[in-house]
């Protein structure tokens, strides 16, 4: 299927839209112009979970600043119901592959820090920070400082900083991409129940096919060099209650990753290929 | 291979990492002890080889006296109480140039940082200017307000200043824009993204450029000092040259490095271990 | 495939102009304020001179350049003195693990009362002159290039020695093409803040305790209100610090460090 007249049919709707979308930077080394991200075209519908997968340097991050609103295209346009996205907004929450949570707050002012922002009174705050840090496994470390957390841990935190503002769309850059395989898919497995009891519309980015397909409604894959869709895969079992049990179980869910493997290993065949196997998960972490 | 992980199990595993993290907070104390008798013995090296040599070689008084005398010296003006007075007024001067540096300093170190176009206008001078030691500007410094306190006052503020005003401008800059992006994302407007992440995030710089300009200032004091005179520590040193008085001179400079070594446990090394030590921030 | 044409992407010549334009501005404002100083108020030479004459001074004074030369001298004797001597003090207790964390508190004291306030001392000892300003030249920058040193040998890591030990390498060897090798950036380091201490020293020792030089000659030039003096003498300390600096020790270290490939930021 062709992704463009899918994303233009159910553009109405969407509760993102991405049209036209190009981008290109100067090479700070050469001085030459690199062209990041070619004519994206996309639409998110409410509650959807969209990963977004494709080879490292093909525009992933420069989508996401976009959408997020740090970063303008040059040409093409971005928007949230409707409105041109021009610049950071709480309605977007954004979970940053450097984790980003402040090393001078505890975990607690960390996580209700967006409530902070948005002037809570402090009892509602201490409450909904509660419920989260509860949420995320974090008892107990109230009071901690990010150092004192292990990977994962500070990835919970970021995540839970993002929940407690409670933004209607969360975009999350790569967030696993640091941490142990084990945690990684625990944290995977967290995210799902998470999302499906909270029904957010997800932006999720990924260089991992597995994890793109384990976590997403809808996959949709990246060519790189420019940066372009080059296919938009629906995922053929719906996400609630998925586990990494069941999905290693399931023939459909293998047959998806196989196709969207395909996809993109035509595009970048030696990297890909190893790194989309589970037991390569390791090396993931360290290509961030 | 299938790696599988239900919820019970994922639960477990949160269990050791508590473990984990509870356990790096149990670190020795006993160690402390020990430690601080090995810090000591160095000193005691000195004294020793200082009384051999004063034993061997019997010089004239106005180069070396005995360990001793040194110490009769000091309850001497302890007595007198010359000497806490001076240690009063020498810190009283440090304090000011502290209080001003951090005024001026650390606000134009956050400016400078933030706003590339006054860097780029304002640094080229400052750099220059941070090149002559405030101690040059001495002599001018005379010229303007004679042998009074305002001179020493003025030496030690521009020995402070750039120190400050460059760490506070580097720790700004060094502060991950990430950070900044990710509490933009959250809702905050520049003057809370200042207040959350800019001014903590410099704060261990901050710290650095504090440490190098007390230090620095500590030295143009006691030039100061020694040359416009009017008490304090650096005076008691030059006078007491001058008079002979080596017990003296010697005393002087023990004190000087004592009171810098209370100076950095008592105060800003405890400002450290409540800060940037307690977020994870300290660097070589 | 998309019909969408490339921007053109190329810097406003407008942020070239402001490279070069923004650092001369305060130069200008400050020179700026000196002379409408001068015109409103008129004051003494002895308070503030005119700019015209602080550049004169280099060309018009005599004594200018023996004392540049005397304070350059005094400087160059006692850091050499001060690199040799701390650098293989360094090396020789960095190799002890032991021995660095004995010293290491009395390094620290010692840094902290070096230089200045050993002035009247050294001239107890040394007599006012040369002698004494070699000498705090000396004290100022010698902790310093040591601590370095011992520092960088002790960052040089074991496994690298250990692995070489193995293949039967010599200690000497060892010395030779791994331990110094690896500790330069850091003495490197210690060098160039240990001559920017030694400068500031003399200028200092030079103050109270010597007939020469620049320190003295800006002293002596306050007893004869000369300001011109004064301020072209300050001048010439800063640049020469700046030459010292930037010109010959910051690139310097920065080709040990890029040549070893590491990475350090030399604020
Ligand atoms: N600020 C920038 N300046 C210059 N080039 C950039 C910048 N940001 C990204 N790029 C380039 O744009 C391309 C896409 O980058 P990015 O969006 O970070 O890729 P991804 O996140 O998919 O790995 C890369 O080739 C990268 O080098
Ligand atoms: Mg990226």
């Amino acid at each position: 299927m062709t992704a463009g007249n899918a994303e233009a049919a159910s553009a109405a709707s969407a509760t993102l839209t991405v049209n036209g979308l190009s981008h290109w930077f100067i090479d700070p080394q050469s001085g030459s112009t690199v062209h990041a991200l070619d004519d994206i075209n996309l639409a998110i519908q409410p509650g959807e979970f969209i990963t977004v997968v494709g080879p490292s340097g093909c525009g992933k991050t420069t989508l996401l600043k976009i959408l997020a609103g740090f970063l303008k295209p040059l040409a093409g346009e971005a928007r949230v119901h409707g409105s041109l996205i021009t610049k950071p907004g709480r309605d977007r929450g954004v979970v940053f592959q450097e984790l980003a949570i402040l090393p001078w707050r505890t975990v607690r002012r960390n996580i209700g820090h967006g409530l902070e922002i948005q002037k809570v009174p402090k009892d509602v705050r201490a409450k909904k920070v509660a419920e989260l840090t509860d949420l995320v496994g974090l008892r107990g470390f109230e009071d901690h400082y990010p150092h004192q957390l292990s990977g994962g841990m500070k990835q919970r935190v970021a995540v839970a900083r993002t929940w407690a503002s409670d933004p209607e769309i969360i975009l999350m850059d790569e967030p696993f991409a640091a941490v142990d395989a084990m945690t990684r898919q625990t944290l995977q497995e967290e995210l799902i129940r998470l999302t499906v009891e909270t029904k957010k519309t997800v932006f999720f980015i990924t260089h991992s096919v597995e994890e793109a397909v384990f976590l997403g409604d809808r996959v949709i894959a990246l060519a790189a060099r420019p940066g372009r869709v080059k296919a938009s895969v629906q995922v053929p079992v719906p996400r609630e209650g998925r586990t990494w049990e069941t999905m290693t179980h399931d023939p459909s869910m293998a047959a998806c990753v196989e196709e969207v493997l395909g996809l993109v290993r035509g595009e970048h065949e030696a990297t890909l290929a190893s790194e989309s196997h589970a037991n390569a998960d390791a090396e993931q972490a360290q290509e961030t | 291979m299938t790696v599988t992980v239900s919820s019970s199990g994922s639960a477990a595993q949160s269990d050791i990492e508590r473990q984990l993290v509870r356990d790096r907070g149990k670190e020795d104390r006993r160690g402390r002890i020990v430690g601080s008798l090995l810090a000591v013995a160095p000193f005691v090296m000195v004294v020793v080889i200082w009384w051999a040599i004063y034993t061997i070689f019997d010089p004239v008084p106005t180069k070396l006296v005995a360990p001793s005398k040194v110490v009769d010296a000091f309850f001497e003006l302890i007595r007198e109480g010359t000497l806490p007075a001076y240690i009063t007024q020498s810190l009283g001067r440090l304090s000011i140039g502290v209080i001003i540096a951090i005024g001026v300093g650390v606000p134009l170190g956050w400016l400078l940082g933030l706003d590339k176009d006054v860097a780029s206008s304002v640094e080229p001078m400052l750099r220059f200017f941070n090149a002559i030691s405030g101690i040059a500007w001495l002599p001018l410094a005379i010229a303007w307000f004679g042998f009074t306190d305002r001179t020493i006052t003025a030496v030690i503020i521009y020995t402070m200043i750039f120190p400050v005003i460059f760490n506070t401008m580097i720790g700004v800059r060094t502060v991950p824009t990430v950070l900044r992006d990710a509490s933009r994302s959250l809702g905050s407007g520049w003057f809370r993204v200042i207040k959350d992440v800019y001014i903590p995030g410099s704060f261990p710089s901050v710290m650095t450029g504090l440490r190098l300009g007390i230090g620095f200032g500590w030295r143009a004091l006691i030039a100061g000092e020694f040359i416009v005179g009017g008490g304090g520590l650096g005076f008691l040193i030059f006078n007491s040259r001058t008079a002979g008085l080596t017990e003296r001179v010697m005393l002087g400079m023990i004190v000087l490095g004592a009171v810098w070594l209370l100076i950095d446990r008592l105060i800003l090394r405890p400002i450290e271990e409540f800060t940037a030590a307690r977020w994870g921030m300290v660097r070589l | 495939m998309t019909a969408i044409p490339m921007p053109v992407l190329r810097t406003s010549p407008w942020s070239k102009v402001k490279k070069y334009a923004l650092p001369i501005i305060p130069f200008f404002l400050l020179i700026g304020v000196w002379v409408s100083v001068i015109a409103i108020a008129d004051p003494a030479i002895g308070i503030l001179p005119r700019p015209l004459k602080v550049l004169q001074v280099p060309f018009q004074e005599d004594e200018y350049w023996p004392n540049v030369t005397a304070s350059l001298g005094r400087l160059f004797i006692g850091f050499l003195v001060a690199a040799v001597t701390g650098v293989l003090a360094g090396i020789v207790a960095g190799l002890s693990r032991k021995f660095a964390d004995f010293i290491g508190p009395l390094v620290t004291a010692m840094n902290a009362i070096s230089g200045i306030a050993w002035i009247p001392l050294a001239i107890a000892w040394f007599g006012i002159g040369r002698g004494m300003v070699v000498f705090i030249v000396w004290n100022g920058a010698f902790f310093l290039i040591f601590a370095n040193t011992v520092l960088g040998v002790r960052m040089v890591p074991e496994v690298l020695d250990r692995s070489l030990q193995t293949l039967g390498a010599s200690r000497l060897h060892i010395l030779r093409n791994v331990t110094f090798p690896g500790a330069l950036p850091h003495v490197m380091s210690g060098l160039r803040s240990g001559l920017g201490f030694g400068w500031r020293a003399v200028i200092a020792a030079e103050l109270v305790g010597a007939t020469s030089g620049l320190g003295q000659w800006i002293f002596i030039a306050q007893e004869f209100a000369r300001a011109d003096i004064i301020v072209a003498g300050a001048l010439t300390i800063g640049v020469i610090g700046l030459i010292m600096d930037r010109g010959l020790l910051a690139p310097l270290e920065r080709r040990t460090i890029e040549r070893w490939g590491l990475v350090e930021s030399s604020a």
